[in-house]
């Protein structure tokens, strides 16, 4: 019988991989009707381990936001408000005096106080410790002489503009004024760290960020091992002093592709999804009823002109008729299945300053645009450049043949595989023709649309991969940054803004929008306009 | 056959170190900064790229980077990904999902497909013969995509909103050998379709031969002639194909665990070269290599086992 040693190997191996199976964690996701039962998110998996410092993707924030408290939230009209701090003052928007709630307390029990505030942030940033947050803090006094630059180390671990008053109140001075502080304490960048967090050479711990101990509404059950745990699990901190959630448990489930979380949102296995695939939205919308959230988001995805790396491009009547040779209207709605809106400003509507209708050259005008093309004597072939990840492959092509189809140009498709390589190539000058690229910003301000993308100083150190350079520009910056309030600091903003959809260095093509569901288990899901759930909110359904 | 198994297993040592340094090199090669490019879309500060780079001996030589982990290998270190993640866990766990779902889908195959073999080769030129013949033939021509998000919305989501059981879950591993149900079919369904009309093919063609004829005459009993003398000479082709198909099964996963959110090494690869994470890519590339050495090996001495011809010296 020598044939069926085979199938007894065979059956071993079965029984091998039976065994295996049974090993798996033996959380049982059933229904989310017991009490018990965590309230279940979709997330992507985190960059990093949780180093509030080195965080600055959407995922690793999102788990961060239900560990810590920010000093301020966003109101209806998403102006700043107080929230861990007690007042936030200033009287020449470059000393800062922030004091912070007495009832604070870290999840170990310990009192959360100022000193808290100053530690992390001088950790986060000096330059020995590479965090990515870094420069978030260049606007701070002292910042320097913490980031000496590369082979050189900084004489200091503290900011000399940095200081604690007395156990609640801290102080903050910039190098300049800046209207929009406030406005940036929102972000993670900004949470404080305990005491438990250093270790004796003053560095973060591995520890600490696998187990991070925060402020904020819950805290995490065990130590985060990144690359193998599937859920991140977290209950309620009862020590939390201001409104709580109306559910103890709360669950992160780390999916890869938004399509499978979306069928098991629909089999009922998580509670709630931000981001629904393209392909989801119609099913979305026609059966989920109230549970589907269409709303703005902060992101705007552009096409930049290589201003530095070519001359091409330099008549600002040809950036114009290519702007308005392109259909975006369209594009987001048979493109995108409505999950980006056209864009006409290059702030984008979710914030004050805002103007619809700003950007006359986003306006769809086929005819005009190959007048002012031919006038302008445009170049009869197009490089239009762009990564091929994250869905930029289908729209890129939309783009290339509007412009076609509207300017009677060729268009050569130059598709890499990650952003980065264009960034490679045009500081190479390798790659000398139109490139896609979007921004996020750090902090709800108007001003951070225009800075950080289009400021000189942002050629060096920003995104301002255009290259663009302007200093009337950047005097309006100015400006506004030194503003007495938020209000008029907007005033000089828009007007730089004008400037710019005057010059188009690069052109805004649509705005991202916010696509999310939620069960029929959970009740109250708002996500604020950092793209986070605003757990306070959040109920269970029995 | 101990001295062939052990000039076997020595000739397995330069493939694999041969292995490690073209992979390294691959990945080494290609266009993007690992440092810079962590940050999505946005540029970094230079200094700081400059300082991880340092950290990460980025810096240096090929050869040297090189050596700097092929030394670490040595000494059982396997290297960190830049997350500060230890490479060794993270495939370790991984590569535990990728075993339960390659087995259970090589069992599967064995299962279903030779048995779907055998059914149609024993009816042959029958209906039941056609009907394998053209529902194998759909199989072979449905992308996994496809047959993985259809399953997944039929068995695992409508199944589950109408009856309010859950039979197959949509996704993920917490419910043990449940999971991998699903998936494993996926993944083998092409594999099931090739198999069963492979075993149909070998096994009509051996009942022809006249050995058969002469155990028929000899007045034997149908299931000792069909199991002993057809189906053992008929299953030589049948291990080769299910030997090589392991290796596939667990490097080309991708798809399958992207759909069912399985955390394996498929995934793994496929995220980690996108990141330019050497340690993690050349890692798993090796440990392949191996699953497939051994795959082959071990087909190569059930060729003995399962004919008393072949003899290994």
């Amino acid at each position: 019988m020598r044939v069926f040693k085979g199938a007894k190997i065979i059956a071993g191996a079965a029984l091998l991989s039976l065994g295996l199976a049974a090993c798996g964690s033996g959380t049982s996701t059933g229904d989310a009707g017991g009490a018990d039962q965590p309230v279940r998110m979709r997330i992507g998996e985190p960059q990093k381990l949780f180093y509030p410092s080195d965080t600055v993707e959407s995922e690793g924030a999102e788990v961060l936001a239900s560990i810590f408290a920010p000093l301020v939230k966003y109101d209806e009209d998403k102006k700043p408000v107080e929230f861990v701090a007690e007042s936030i003052k200033t009287n020449d928007n470059r000393v800062w005096t922030i004091k912070i709630k007495s009832k604070f307390t870290w999840h170990n029990g310990e009192k959360l106080i100022a000193q808290n505030y100053v530690d992390a942030w001088n950790y986060a940033a000096n330059q020995e410790n590479a965090q990515s947050t870094n420069y978030f803090f260049a606007r701070v006094r002292g910042y320097d002489a913490l980031n000496p630059g590369e082979g050189k180390t900084p004489s200091t671990d503290k900011m000399s503009g940095l200081r604690a008053l007395d156990e609640e109140t801290f102080q903050v001075t910039l190098k300049q004024p800046f209207s929009q502080f406030l406005t940036m304490l929102g972000y993670s960048a900004f949470y404080p760290l305990p005491k438990a967090a250093f270790d004796d050479n003053g560095k973060v711990t591995e520890a600490y960020a696998k187990k991070p101990i925060g402020q904020g509404m819950f805290q995490i059950d065990k130590p985060y091992n990144k690359g193998t745990d599937q859920t991140i699990n977290l209950t309620q901190y009862e020590g939390f002093p201001l409104d709580k959630p109306k559910f103890k448990k709360l669950q992160f489930k780390v999916y890869n592709s938004a399509e499978t979380a979306w069928n098991d949102l629909q089999a009922g296995n998580i509670d709630i999804q931000e981001q629904l695939p393209p392909s989801a939205i119609s099913a979305a919308k026609a059966e989920l009823g109230d549970r589907y959230i269409d709303q703005e988001d902060a992101s705007i995805g552009y096409l930049g002109f290589p201003l530095v790396a070519s001359d091409v491009y330099d008549d600002p009547r040809i950036r114009r008729a290519i702007s308005m040779a392109i259909d975006r209207k369209t594009i987001t709605e048979t493109v995108f299945s409505g999950t980006r809106a056209p864009a006409d400003d290059f702030i984008n509507p979710l914030l004050p300053g805002y103007r619809p209708g700003a950007c006359q050259a986003c306006v769809y005008d086929p005819e005009g645009a190959k007048k002012l093309y031919e006038e302008a004597n445009g170049p009869r072939t197009l490089q239009l450049g762009s990564n091929m990840d994250n869905g930029h492959k289908e729209w890129i092509e939309a783009v290339a043949n509007n412009l076609r189809s509207n300017l009677g140009v060729t268009v050569e498709l130059d598709q890499v595989e990650k952003f980065q390589e264009i960034l490679d190539r045009l500081e190479a000058k390798q790659y000398t023709g139109m490139f896609r690229s979007g921004w996020l910003i750090d902090y709800p301000s108007a001003e951070n649309y225009l800075t950080p993308v289009f400021s000189t100083g942002a050629i060096k150190t920003g995104a301002n991969y255009a290259g663009y350079s302007n200093t009337d520009f950047d005097r309006l910056l100015a400006k506004g940054d030194s503003a007495a309030s938020l209000e008029e600091g907007l005033k000089y903003y828009q007007q730089a803004d004008d400037l710019l959809l005057r010059d188009l260095p690069m052109i805004p093509i649509f705005y991202y929008r916010m696509n999310a569901a939620f069960s029929e288990h959970v009740r109250g899901v708002r996500i604020n306009l950092l793209n986070q759930v605003e757990w306070a909110s959040v109920e269970k359904v029995a | 056959m101990g001295r062939y198994l052990i000039r076997r297993l020595l000739q397995a040592i330069p493939v694999l170190l041969g292995a490690t340094l073209l992979i390294y090199a691959v990945v080494f090669a290609l266009p993007g900064d690992p440092i810079a490019s962590m940050s999505g879309e946005k540029r970094m500060d230079p200094d700081i790229v400059g300082i991880l780079r340092d950290q990460y001996h980025l810096n240096d030589p090929f050869i040297v980077q090189y050596w700097h982990y092929i030394s670490g290998v040595f000494q059982g270190d396997f290297g960190r990904t830049f997350a500060g993640v230890e490479v060794s866990e993270i495939i370790a766990s991984k590569f535990q999902v990728t075993l339960n779902l390659a087995f259970t889908a090589l069992v599967m195959e064995a299962v279903i497909g030779v048995g779907l073999g055998l059914y149609a080769a024993l009816r042959r030129g029958r209906a039941q013969d056609t009907l394998v013949l053209a529902s194998t033939l759909v199989l072979i021509s449905i992308p996994t995509l496809v047959t993985g998000f259809v399953l997944q919305l039929l068995l695992g989501v409508k199944l589950k909103q109408s009856t309010g059981i859950e039979i197959f879950p949509v996704a993920g591993v917490s419910d043990g050998l449940r999971s991998y149900l699903l998936p494993a079919f996926v993944l083998a369904g092409t594999s099931i379709a090739y198999l069963a009309r492979l075993t149909r093919t070998n096994l009509a063609e051996t009942l022809r031969a006249d050995y058969i004829r002469t155990a028929v005459a000899k007045g034997l009993p149908r299931r000792r002639v069909i199991g002993r003398h057809a189906l053992r000479n008929a299953l030589i082709p049948l291990v080769t194909y299910l030997g090589a198909d392991l290796g596939t099964l667990m490097g080309g996963a991708v798809i399958t665990e992207t759909i069912f959110n399985l955390p394996g090494i498929g995934q793994e690869l496929f995220r980690s070269v996108y990141e330019r994470q050497q340690p993690v890519v050349v890692g798993i590339v090796t440990l392949l290599v191996l699953v497939y050495i051994l795959a082959n090996l071990i087909v190569d001495l059930l060729y003995a086992v399962l004919d008393p011809r072949i003899r290994y010296e």
